[in-house]
């Protein structure tokens, strides 16, 4: 499957042949930083100054590179594909093989990244348990009712959320059981048939 | 177990022959224990025929000083010996002692169910239910490949009855943690339990 490399997007990577590759390296390495931490502009002016030419280009330059970059990763696509979508920008083999080694070498972490992005449920994080015994209440005296106090620890967005929440012994058990049954789902035959033939 | 004044002067009439002939007495300790533990009791549960000669304010103290002792004795657990005592300082006899007692035995259990359930507590985990999914892509990436669960807690509220549910997704390390931990939970509660 080959890049659609749009004119618009092409223009902003014309400015990348026109740089050392250093400089080109330099570029794949903010971009994934980007990618981590979000832009600051002030890079872009520090190094439209070191090349003498306006932020802008360099804006575009390294936002060029970026999407190149990211697409290529969402789909996965092949050394073979990115080298061929890479071809029709017309640049010298070794820009190409810069650009290649730049994608290999940054598609696992932007993957990582970019699924980060996707709609999210919270996610479970850890669980802390409490055994406890309620033994009076104001309506009723000489207890023994036991407890498990469980703080679910979980994560939307980045943001940790806790939840704090009760259950008796029997349903304890009763959770277990089912939550066993379903890992032991992963391991029936019509889950390792999809798994093995969904590639 | 101490009882206010009001509750005492309503038993000393509840004991009295000449207010409450035998069969009147039994309708109406019945009928305490009725109202306070039948979910579906009926107002007019003192609107026995055989309740109708006795003064309607009268037939209300009685019941509901009735009511309170009752109360009052689950709440403290209270034995045969302590309500005896309870009720023979309300000039109670021997036969209607026996007859309270006797009733109040059998709805003990009823009404320390009752007593236990009020209050307020942590939302409670009644059950959990799972799905299991393969995810293949999602707009922001393609080819992904990897199974995930997706756990929903059922959970209720003492205060607002029912509750959503916690959702929340994990992959198969994530919940083989989670059941470990829940195991080890178990295992505690049973060891706690022997000793």
């Amino acid at each position: 499957m080959l890049l659609d490399l749009s004119e618009e997007h092409k223009e902003h990577l014309a400015f990348l042949p026109q740089v050392d590759s250093a400089v080109v390296a330099e570029f794949g390495r903010i971009a994934v930083e980007f990618l981590r931490r979000g832009s600051n502009p002030k890079i872009y002016e520090g190094a439209a100054r070191k090349l003498n030419v306006s932020s802008d280009t360099v804006q575009h330059g390294v936002e060029g590179l970026t999407y190149l970059l990211t697409e290529s990763s969402k789909l996965m696509i092949s050394e073979l594909d990115f080298q061929d979508s890479v071809f029709v920008l017309g640049f010298s083999e070794e820009l190409n093989r810069l650009l290649l080694q730049l994608y290999l070498d940054n598609r696992k972490e932007i993957r990582s990244i970019l699924s980060e992005l996707a709609p999210e449920l919270p996610s479970y994080h850890s669980l802390e348990w409490r055994l406890d015994v309620q033994l009076a209440s104001r309506s009723l005296r000489q207890q023994i009712k036991p407890a498990v106090t469980i703080k679910l620890h979980l994560n939307q967005n980045g943001d940790p959320t806790t939840k704090v929440l009760q259950t008796d012994p029997s349903t304890l058990l009763h959770l277990v059981q089912q939550l066993e049954q379903a890992l032991e789902e992963m391991r029936t035959n019509h889950c390792r048939r999809v798994v093995r033939n969904i590639k | 177990m101490e009882l206010s004044e009001y509750v005492q002067k309503g038993f000393q009439m509840l004991g009295d022959p000449g207010c409450f002939d035998p069969s009147a007495f039994m309708l109406l300790l019945r009928a305490a224990f009725q109202s306070l533990l039948d979910a579906q009791a009926d107002e007019a549960v003192l609107d026995h025929p055989d309740l109708k000669h006795i003064d309607p304010v009268v037939l209300k103290h009685c019941h509901a000083a009735a009511a309170t002792c009752i109360l009052e004795a689950g709440k403290q657990r209270a034995d045969k010996s302590t309500l005896s005592t309870c009720l023979e300082d309300c000039k109670f006899d021997r036969e209607r002692i026996e007859l309270f007692c006797t009733e109040y035995q059998n709805n003990k259990n009823s009404l320390e169910i009752l007593l236990g359930s009020i209050g307020r507590s942590l939302p409670h985990i009644t059950d959990v239910s799972w799905r299991l999914e393969y995810q293949i892509k999602t707009s922001q990436l393609h080819k992904m490949y990897r199974p995930a669960y997706l756990v929903t807690l059922n959970v209720e509220n003492t205060d607002s009855g029912s509750h959503p549910g916690i959702s929340f997704s994990c992959n198969m390390e994530q919940l083989q943690d989670l059941v470990g931990k829940l195991k080890d939970a178990s295992k505690s509660l049973e060891r706690a339990t022997q000793l």
